[in-house]
């Protein structure tokens, strides 16, 4: 026996009563466990600035310019993913690929930057997460943040092809959303990773 | 945005799902693989992909959901309509009238003045100090202050006497309102209440518990003076609660209106 | 529209003939919050005996001075295996388990909000736990033996660190309680947006049964609580297995950092053990009473302010690490603090009782136990939050008559009053009310017997976590008065097991709603079918089902 969800919906809360949607609270709530595990992150890197005796630390091996350039990409981002739902909430599937395609390349782009600065802090440095305080700090924080931005460009890398092969369309711009609230909580910690690191850790806030 | 097809407001339920089982014990052989072998993490990332995407195609592209017939055997729950907030009730609410809470906080206030100026006196008195009782006060929350002799505790210090302010402050109010409350037990003799039974009940639990709240009081407190400054909050904090008239408690009302923000029921200012 | 297909309801007899391979295949790949809340239950009571054999290993042990019932070694992985899992294996599961099941039948929901992610949040935790235990074959001890973690349920550093902690036994309790951790995180999240999103028709904030609302605070401290732990062990991990340094003062890490660290997720995690607890008590209490709860809304306002106030108290347990004047004072002053939101639930508890129609059924026993018994640990509570007296009894048998106060007289008694209250709802049948008072007196005197007596013993100066102790001491007494204790609470436990197992098939059966309560998973059937109910209840004040009874009464007119 087949029956219509509208004869089984009995009854909607009333118009007035708050019930904020599910999807919403969801992220909502993920998003703030998510702030209390890289703020203690946070913590434990401010905590030891300054604290090395020996070795590399932030002061004399992070270079600042490349990273304002990675930074400007992977903050861009976040005004394109925006776009991008936009675009699907209106049908426009050519915009919303477009658009995000766009942020995977940013994003994309984000991360070849820390592989770069790895890159040169392990070869020219030396520093590794074992070779003192700033190394395990270091390496942990940013490397949490940089894992944080692959699984959301894995989460949109999916929504693209799901979009490429036309499963995705205006009913789902919801979720896409949400999507786009993790991409965004992504970027606003990276203000505050990038403010410690490399403003504090480097000596140039203190 | 309307969600027809989802619970918990239609019959339907999502269908069962093995997805989030294999996927957890992917994650779990994932970590259990650094503790054992590097083969239990390859088994868990298979597992935690095939459970990914065994999840995930039971919410995309649609949420997979079944609808129950009805079982019966239920008490159906809708309310009833409410009678008139005016009609006559069988319900007693209790109590009745008490002072305001504004009363607690003034009464609490004064007390503590009057308090303070007995603790004052003792100080000048008996060891000639104003700054002695005061960071007696605050040793409350710096057992290390034991420790220190007298012409120490004797000199002022600025921290001290805010943390003194603040606990004296902190507690008067809160005694005062306690007092407030607990008023309608001896609804007729409030001066009993504040000039003896209230002080022989904070005397007789200062008195048990003093070397372990605050040690350096301890070596210094006299008693008869202790006593006499209970009182003098009792009265003077009973005094004032007293001057106040008793208000309903307003129970039964709605929040609103309780905060004055709008006009009870029956129309007319609330008293 | 899209259609979805319909289907009878599997409940009871329906099940009964179905080969056992079906029915475990059934209970697999459930998601509903029901199965799931008993799985959750039934695993955590397993992991309880298992805790519970570990302790009564402990007190046989330290029964007698100079004892050599077990060995150093073993006595510090029975208290560590003890803590860790008395607290994550057992205390969370069960909290945590009995919300799913009941908070969507109060608030008159269908299922959780995320019923795949809560299946997934369960057997995170169940893997979790086996994953921990597994390191009693697995963990690569000294000399190549199996080992169990032995650094303590808060596994201070530097004991943890490689040099002082060899082997891998501490990364088995790293992983397997992070495993578990982040299924913690995933009911606490489920349990937030159920009870934000999901309430029925009527079921504002202000109508939801004190549960919810203690749950709702539970779930947002899990969430608080949990993402910190998970960080600090992954730092942990990082020093043991890639030589990271965060906790390894031979580099300049802190060993001080990991205790903030850990304390800041152990404080409010206590209060996730011990606020679904007092929903079950604001359950009971006014049911066995027969009067609405005294003072509901400050019964919310105490709770929310517990919520607050437990994130800022954590250092209380670091007075003895020498923070500094300041630091103690702020922290002894912000532990104050938390005793009044506390103390004013007991109030609320004593004032809906005062005057009412107390009828001591077996859920009202273990309730009104848990009531004396959490006053006595709070007020021990607040002794420790003074720090003269602190620096005294720290880490002495003093502070495990505390907290077991707290968490055995609080959170487990609560949790056995809540069994019996809603064991009828969840099976169908009554449980023995003979049996569930002798396991009752029983678990209430042993309980005292054993745990009184170590206050006196911490005072003395018996320090904690230490496998005997010296003959002509003084400790003997109160030792060996501790130890015979044990034996009143294993008796009481088997008979509660034995009465959980035995009433399933023999007991009488409950109907409705055997309690004459006034929430909404009454007015369901028991066991409540799979949707939870035919018509979404619709409820216009805190009781509903007094309403329904009382239709020309309701309470909405007092509210
Ligand atoms: C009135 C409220 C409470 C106060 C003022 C309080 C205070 C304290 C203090 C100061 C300590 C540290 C003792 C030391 O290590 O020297 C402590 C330990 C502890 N408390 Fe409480 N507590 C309260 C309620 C609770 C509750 C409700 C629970 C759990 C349900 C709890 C569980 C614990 C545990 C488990 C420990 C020991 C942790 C350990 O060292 O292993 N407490 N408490
Ligand atoms: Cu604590």
């Amino acid at each position: 026996m087949a029956a219509t969800s509208d004869s089984l919906a009995a009854a909607a809360p009333h118009a007035e009563e708050w019930r904020p949607a599910r999807g919403r609270t969801g992220m909502a709530c993920l998003i703030g466990m998510e702030c209390f595990f890289f703020g203690t992150f946070i913590v434990a890197f401010l905590f030891y600035v300054g604290k090395d005796t020996t070795g590399p630390t932030g002061k004399t091996c992070l270079s600042i310019g490349p990273v304002v350039v990675w930074s400007i990409c992977l903050i861009s981002s976040s005004f394109t993913v925006v776009a991008a739902v936009k675009a699907l909430a209106k049908a426009r599937k050519a915009a919303f690929e477009f658009w995000l395609g766009l942020t995977l390349l940013l994003g994309g782009a984000f991360i070849y930057g820390t592989v770069m600065e790895w890159r040169g802090l392990m070869l020219e440095h030396e520093l590794f997460i074992s070779t003192n305080l700033f190394g395990s700090t270091y390496y942990s924080l940013v490397g949490f943040h940089a894992f944080h931005v692959v699984l959301g460009l894995t989460v949109l890398g999916l929504l693209w092809t799901l979009s490429k092969f036309g499963h995705l369309g205006p009913e789902d711009t919801e979720r896409v959303e949400l999507v786009s609230w993790y991409w965004h909580f992504v970027d606003v910690v990276w203000i505050f990773v990038f403010t410690s690191v490399y403003l504090i850790g480097t000596g140039i806030l203190s | 945005m309307s969600e027809p097809r989802e619970a918990p407001y239609s019959r339907a339920i999502p269908t069962p799902t093995g997805g989030p089982l294999v996927t957890a014990f992917g994650v779990a052989m994932l970590f259990a693989g650094i503790v054992t072998n590097i083969a239990a993490s390859v088994i868990g990332a298979i597992a935690f992909a095939i459970g990914g995407v065994w999840w995930f195609r039971e919410v995309f592209p649609r949420e997979q959901l079944e609808a129950i017939e009805p079982t019966g055997g239920q008490s159906e729950v809708l309310p009833p309509p409410l009678p008139d907030r005016e009609a006559p009730s069988k319900r007693l609410v209790l109590p009745v009238e008490i002072h305001p809470y504004r009363a607690g906080v003034l009464g609490g206030l004064a007390g503590g003045a009057a308090m303070a100026a007995v603790a004052a006196a003792w100080g000048i008195v008996k060891h000639g100090s104003l700054w002695l009782p005061i960071n007696l006060l605050a040793g409350a929350v710096n057992p290390s202050m034991a420790a220190l002799g007298e012409p120490e505790l004797a000199a002022f210090d600025g921290g001290w006497l805010a943390i003194a302010c603040l606990i004296h402050l902190v507690l008067s109010i809160g005694t005062g309102l306690l007092f407030t409350v607990a008023l309608p037990m001896m609804p007729r003799r409030p001066m009993l209440f504040g000039v003896v039974v209230a002080p022989v009940i904070l005397t007789a639990l200062s008195w048990s518990t003093m070397g372990i709240v605050n040690p350096a009081l301890e070596e210094f407190i006299s008693w008869p003076w202790f006593v006499a400054s209970q009182v003098a909050f009792g009265a003077v904090c009973g005094f004032m609660v007293n001057r106040f008239e008793m208000v309903p408690t307003m129970r039964g009302t709605s929040l609103a209106a309780r905060l004055r923000v709008e006009r009870s029921d029956g129309g007319g200012e609330p008293s | 529209m899209s259609t979805l297909t319909t289907r009878p309801a599997e409940v009871g007899a329906a099940v009964g003939g179905e080969p056992l391979a079906t029915r475990l295949h059934r209970w697999a790949v459930t998601v509903d919050h029901k199965r799931l809340g008993i799985m959750y239950v039934l695993s955590g009571l397993v992991f309880f005996l298992v805790g519970g054999i570990e302790a009564s290993i402990m007190r046989a042990q330290l029964a007698r001075p100079a004892n050599d019932l077990v060995s150093p070694e073993v006595f510090n992985q029975l208290f560590t295996m003890h803590g860790t899992t008395m607290v994550f294996l057992v205390g969370m599961p069960i909290l945590l388990g009995m919300g799913n099941y009941l908070v969507p039948l109060m608030i008159g929901a269908r299922d959780m909000a995320f019923p795949r992610l809560n299946a997934f949040g369960f057997w995170l935790f169940l893997f979790g736990g086996l994953l921990l235990y597994f390191s009693y074959i697995g963990a690569q001890g000294l000399y190549g033996t199996a080992v169990a973690p032995d650094v303590g349920w808060f596994a201070y550093a530097p004991l943890t660190d490689r040099t002082f902690s060899r082997g891998n036994s501490t990364d088995y309790w790293i992983l397997g309680i992070m495993v578990s951790g982040f299924g913690s995180i995933a009911t606490g999240l489920n349990l937030v947006v159920t009870i934000l999103s999901m309430r029925c028709r009527g079921m504002t904030l202000m109508r939801m049964p004190l549960l919810a609302w203690m749950m709702l605070i539970v779930g947002l401290l899990v969430l608080a609580a949990l993402g910190p732990l998970t960080a600090a062990q992954v730092m942990l991990l990082f020093d043991r297995n890639l030589g990271a340094h965060f906790f390894d003062p031979q580099e300049g890490g802190s060993a001080v950092l990991w205790q903030h660290f850990f304390w800041f997720f152990g404080h409010p995690e206590v209060y996730i053990l011990v606020l679904p607890a007092f929903g079950f008590v604001s359950e009971i209490i006014p049911t066995f009473s027969r009067k609405v709860i005294f003072g509901y809304p400050l019964m919310v306002a105490a709770t929310v302010a517990i919520g607050f106030i437990s994130l800022s108290v954590w250092a209380h347990h670091m007075f003895a690490v020498g923070m500094g004047p300041a630091l103690n004072a702020f922290f002894s002053a912000m532990t104050f603090m938390i005793a009044v939101p506390t103390g004013i639930k007991i109030f609320n508890w004593i004032g809906t009782m005062w005057g009412g129609r107390i009828r001591f059924a077996s859920p009202m026993l273990f309730a009104t136990g848990f009531v004396a018994m959490f006053v006595i640990g709070g007020l021990t509570g607040i002794m420790l939050a003074m720090v003269p007296f602190d620096w005294q009894v720290s880490d002495s048998y003093f502070v495990v008559g505390h907290f077991h106060y707290v968490l055995f007289g609080g959170t487990v008694f609560a949790i056995f009053g809540a069994l019996h209250y809603w064991y009828p709802k969840a099976v169908g049948r009554m449980l023995d009310e003979t049996v569930a008072k002798w396991s009752f007196w029983l678990l209430f005197a042993g309980f005292n017997l054993t745990f009184f007596p170590m206050h006196i013993s911490g005072m003395l100066g018996m320090p904690r976590r230490i496998y005997t102790f010296q003959p002509d001491r003084g400790l003997e007494l109160w030792n060996v008065l501790s130890s015979s204790g044990v034996v009143l609470q294993a008796a009481g436990v088997i008979l509660i097991v034995w009465n959980l197992l035995r009433s399933a098939r023999k007991g009488a059966v409950a109907g409705n709603d055997p309690w004459d309560a006034w929430t909404l998973e009454w007015a369901t059937t028991s066991p409540p079918p799979e949707h939870n109910f035919d018509v979404a209840p619709t409820v216009g004040s805190r009781r509903p089902l007094w309403d329904l009874k009382h239709p020309e009464d309701p309470d909405g007119r007092y509210e």
